[in-house]
C-alpha cells in the first residue's frame, strides 16, 4: 500500500459490485473491483466479451452507479449521484471516445467539437476558440467547417478526440477507439493518445485487442466481473 | 443550455428536413388558416352590422309603440288618448335625457312631378329632429326647420331612390331636383332637400367601380342584384324612400277636415321615436320617458318601447355562435395538427436515439435533451402559425375573389395574435410527450442504439 498521495486519484474503485437484474437469477457484471488510476496515468482495461470491462467503463464515465461499493472520478464519489450530477462530471471530468466515433452527422467540425462546451454554459466565442484550439492538437485545423460524412475513418477519429479533449477533462475515456479503423489509421489514433498521454494526460483504454493493450502504460486485465492481472507494460 | 440554443437546433432540424417539417405543420397550417379566416369573416359581418345599425339611427334611438292592453285593465284602456303628439311634447320636459324627439304621421298618397313621372307613396310628416334621429344625410339641400314646421310650409325632403322614381330619365345625370315642384295629392310642394343614398359600404364600391367601368367581379354578375333603387328591398329603403314634410304640413293638408278629426295635439302618430342623450344613462331615461308618459296616457299601460338594445343581443348572439362552429373546426384541426407534430417528433426521437445518446454523454442533463425536443416542436408550431397566417389571407383574398361576402373580413391584430398564439400552444402541448420521452433515454443503451 503506498501513502496516501495530496492529489485526488483520477479514478478510485473500491469494492465495486454491479448487479443487473433482479429476483432469482440476477448477474453480477463486476463482482468485489478495486481500482485505482492516478493522474497522468496511460491505462488499458481489457477482457473477453462479458468479462465486466464495458460495465467497467460506465462507471467509471460516469454513465452508471455501482449496485453497492464506491466509485470516485476526480475525487468527487458518484456512487449516490443523481442524472443531473452524473451528466455534470461527464460534462466536466471525462472525455469519451467511442469505437464507432459517435460524431453528430448534421454538425460540422467545428460544432461537434464545441458540444460539450454548449453543454457547460461556455459562450459562442470562447466555444469557437477552444474548439480551433483543441483541432490543432488533433491537425485538423483546415476541416473545422466540414461535414463527419466528408471526413475518413480516421480524420473522423481525431475529430473524435478533439471533441474529447475541449473541456480540458481529468480522465479520456476510450472504448475500442480503434475497431472501426484500419490499421493504419488505428495506429494513427493510437499515436495520438500517447502523445496526449505524454503531455500528461490521464487516459483509459477500453480494449479487447491485446496489442492495442500494448500500447498503455499499465494493462488492467478483467474475467467474470473481477480484476485478474494488474501490471504494469 | 438555453432556450436560445434550443430553439436553434429546432430551427436546423426543421431546415434539415423541410418537407418533412412542412407535412408536420400541415395541419396547424389549416387550423390557424381557418381560425384567422373565421375572425376575420366574423369581424367582417361584425363591423357590418354595426354599421348598419349606425345608420338606422343606432343604440340611442328608441321607438315608443302601441301594445295591448292586458284584459284586466281593458276597460280603462279607452281612457288613454293613446300615441299622440301629446307624448312628444311631454318629451320636450327632459331635455337633459331625451336630446332629440321625432313623431311621424304617415298617409299613403300619390306624388307626381309635373316633369317626369307619378308614383305612390307613403308620405312622412314629422319634426327637423327626425334627421338626427333616423341619422338621415343630405345630398342636396336642406331638411326640415323649425320656421317649416310653424308655418305649414310646402317643402318636401326626398330620398334617393323617390327621385330615380320621380325624374328617371333625369336621374344618375347632372341634374338639379332642387326648388323643383311636385304635387302630393294634387297639392303643390317645392323640394327642399335630397337625402343621401343610403347603401351598404359594400354595395357603395360596387356601384363606384361599376361608375369608373371596372368589370364587376366574377359571381356578382350573376347575383341579379340591381342598382339600389331598382326596387330591391333592404334595411335601408325605408330610408330611401322617404317623402318627408312638416308635421304641421301633413295634418293640415291631408288629415284635418274630415268628419271627427281631432285637433292635431290629440292626432293619433303613426310613429314616435326619440333619441337617448346619454347611453350610460339608458335605463334612467326609459324610467323618466315612462313616469311621463303615466300623464299623457292616463295611468294606462298601453306602450312598449321598441329599443335596439334586443337586436343587438340578437346579433351578438348569433355571431357568437358562427365564432363557435368556426372555432370548433379550426379546434379540431389544430388538434390534429397538434397530435402529427407529436408523432412526427416520436417518429424523430426514435431516428436519433443516438444522436440523444452522445448529447448525454457529452454532458447533456435531462432537461437539456427536453427543451431540445419541446423547443423543436414549438418551433414547428410558430413556424406553421406563421405560415397559417399567410394561407389564411390568401384564403380569404381567393374568396372575396370568388364569392364576394356580404361584408368584407377584417383581420384585426388580436386575431393575429390568438390564432398564432394556439399555434405555439400547440407546438409546446404537443411536444412535451415526445420530449419526456426523449429525456428519460439511458445513456448508455442510447450510445449502443443501432
Amino acid at each position: 500500500m503506498t501513502a496516501i498521495p495530496d492529489t485526488p486519484a483520477a479514478v478510485d474503485l473500491r469494492d465495486v459490485r454491479k448487479i443487473y437484474g433482479t429476483g432469482p437469477d440476477p448477474v453480477a457484471a463486476l463482482d468485489g473491483v478495486n481500482l485505482r488510476i492516478d493522474p497522468g496515468e496511460f491505462v488499458a482495461i481489457t477482457g473477453t466479451s462479458g468479462s465486466g470491462k464495458s460495465t467497467l467503463m460506465h462507471l467509471v464515465g460516469c454513465l452508471d452507479t455501482p449496485t453497492s461499493g464506491h466509485v470516485s472520478v476526480a475525487g468527487e464519489d458518484i456512487s449516490t449521484a443523481g442524472s443531473d450530477r452524473l451528466a455534470r462530471l461527464r460534462n466536466r471530468s471525462i472525455g469519451f471516445v467511442f469505437q464507432a466515433f459517435n460524431l453528430l452527422p448534421r454538425l460540422d467540425v467545428q460544432r461537434n467539437i464545441e458540444l460539450p462546451l454548449v453543454y457547460a454554459g461556455v459562450s459562442a466565442a470562447e466555444r469557437s476558440r477552444r474548439a480551433a484550439a483543441a483541432a490543432a492538437k488533433v491537425n485538423l485545423t483546415d476541416r473545422l467547417t466540414h461535414r463527419p460524412s466528408e471526413l475518413s475513418g480516421g480524420q473522423c477519429q481525431r475529430v473524435a478526440v478533439a471533441r474529447a479533449l475541449v473541456n480540458d477533462p481529468a480522465l479520456i475515456l476510450a472504448d475500442e477507439p480503434t475497431g472501426n479503423l484500419d490499421s493504419a489509421n488505428g495506429a494513427d489514433v493510437l499515436r495520438l493518445l500517447a502523445s496526449l498521454h505524454a503531455a500528461g494526460r490521464t487516459i483509459v483504454l477500453v480494449t479487447h485487442d491485446p496489442a492495442v493493450a500494448a500500447r498503455a502504460a499499465r494493462i488492467v486485465e478483467l474475467r467474470d466481473g473481477r480484476i485478474i492481472k494488474d501490471a504494469k507494460t | 443550455m438555453s432556450w436560445l440554443s434550443g430553439l436553434l437546433i429546432g430551427l436546423q432540424e426543421i431546415r434539415e428536413h423541410k418537407f418533412r417539417s412542412f407535412l408536420t405543420m400541415l395541419g396547424v397550417i389549416l387550423g390557424v388558416a381557418s381560425l384567422l379566416a373565421m375572425f376575420a369573416l366574423t369581424a367582417g359581418i361584425a363591423a357590418g352590422w354595426r354599421s348598419t345599425m349606425q345608420q338606422i339611427g343606432g343604440l340611442e334611438r328608441v321607438g315608443i309603440n302601441d301594445k295591448q292592453v292586458s284584459l284586466e285593465f281593458a276597460d280603462l284602456a279607452a281612457l288613454s288618448p293613446g300615441r299622440t303628439l301629446a307624448d312628444a311634447e311631454a318629451l320636450r320636459g327632459i331635455p337633459h335625457l331625451v336630446s332629440h324627439i321625432a313623431p311621424e304621421m304617415q298617409v299613403g298618397a300619390t306624388i307626381s312631378a309635373p316633369d317626369g313621372a307619378t308614383v305612390s307613396a307613403r308620405v312622412t310628416g314629422t319634426w327637423p329632429d327626425n334627421f338626427t334621429v333616423s341619422q338621415h344625410e343630405m345630398a342636396a339641400g336642406r331638411f326640415l326647420t323649425d320656421l317649416d314646421l310653424e308655418r305649414g310650409a310646402r317643402v318636401v325632403i326626398l330620398g334617393d331612390a323617390k327621385v330615380a322614381e320621380l325624374w328617371p330619365d333625369e336621374y344618375g345625370t347632372d341634374a338639379d331636383f332642387l326648388g323643383r315642384t311636385i304635387t302630393i295629392n294634387g297639392r303643390p310642394f317645392a323640394v327642399a332637400g335630397i337625402l343621401a343614398r343610403y347603401e351598404r359600404e359594400q354595395d357603395r364600391r360596387r356601384r363606384q367601380a361599376l361608375a369608373r367601368g371596372d368589370k364587376p367581379p366574377a359571381g356578382q354578375a350573376m347575383g341579379g342584384r340591381g342598382p339600389v333603387g331598382s326596387g330591391r328591398r333592404d334595411m335601408f329603403s325605408w330610408k330611401n324612400e322617404s317623402v318627408i314634410v312638416p308635421l304641421s304640413t301633413l295634418y293640415h293638408e291631408f288629415r284635418s277636415g274630415q268628419k271627427d278629426t281631432p285637433p292635431l295635439a290629440m292626432a293619433k302618430l303613426d310613429q314616435l321615436n326619440f333619441r337617448v342623450r346619454d347611453l350610460s344613462r339608458f335605463d334612467e331615461t326609459l324610467r323618466e320617458v315612462q313616469n311621463l308618459l303615466k300623464g299623457t296616457r292616463r295611468g294606462v299601460d298601453d306602450y312598449d318601447f321598441d329599443t335596439r338594445e334586443d337586436w343587438f343581443e340578437r346579433m351578438e348572439t348569433s355571431l357568437r355562435s358562427t365564432q363557435l362552429s368556426g372555432g370548433l373546426i379550426a379546434g379540431i384541426s389544430l388538434l390534429v395538427g397538434g397530435i402529427g407534430i407529436a408523432n412526427i417528433m416520436l417518429a424523430s426521437i426514435a431516428q436519433r436515439v443516438r444522436e440523444l445518446g452522445v448529447r448525454l454523454a457529452v454532458g447533456a442533463r435531462r432537461r437539456d435533451v427536453f427543451l431540445q425536443i419541446l423547443a423543436e416542436s414549438t418551433v414547428i408550431g410558430i413556424i406553421g402559425g406563421l405560415l397559417g397566417l399567410g394561407a389564411g389571407v390568401l384564403l380569404l383574398a381567393l374568396l372575396e375573389r370568388l364569392a364576394p361576402l356580404e361584408s368584407p373580413p377584417v383581420i384585426e391584430p388580436s386575431a393575429i395574435l390568438i390564432s398564432v398564439g394556439f399555434a405555439s400552444a400547440v407546438g409546446v402541448l404537443s411536444g412535451l410527450y415526445p420530449a419526456w420521452r426523449a429525456s428519460r433515454l439511458d445513456p448508455i443503451a442510447a450510445l449502443r442504439y443501432e
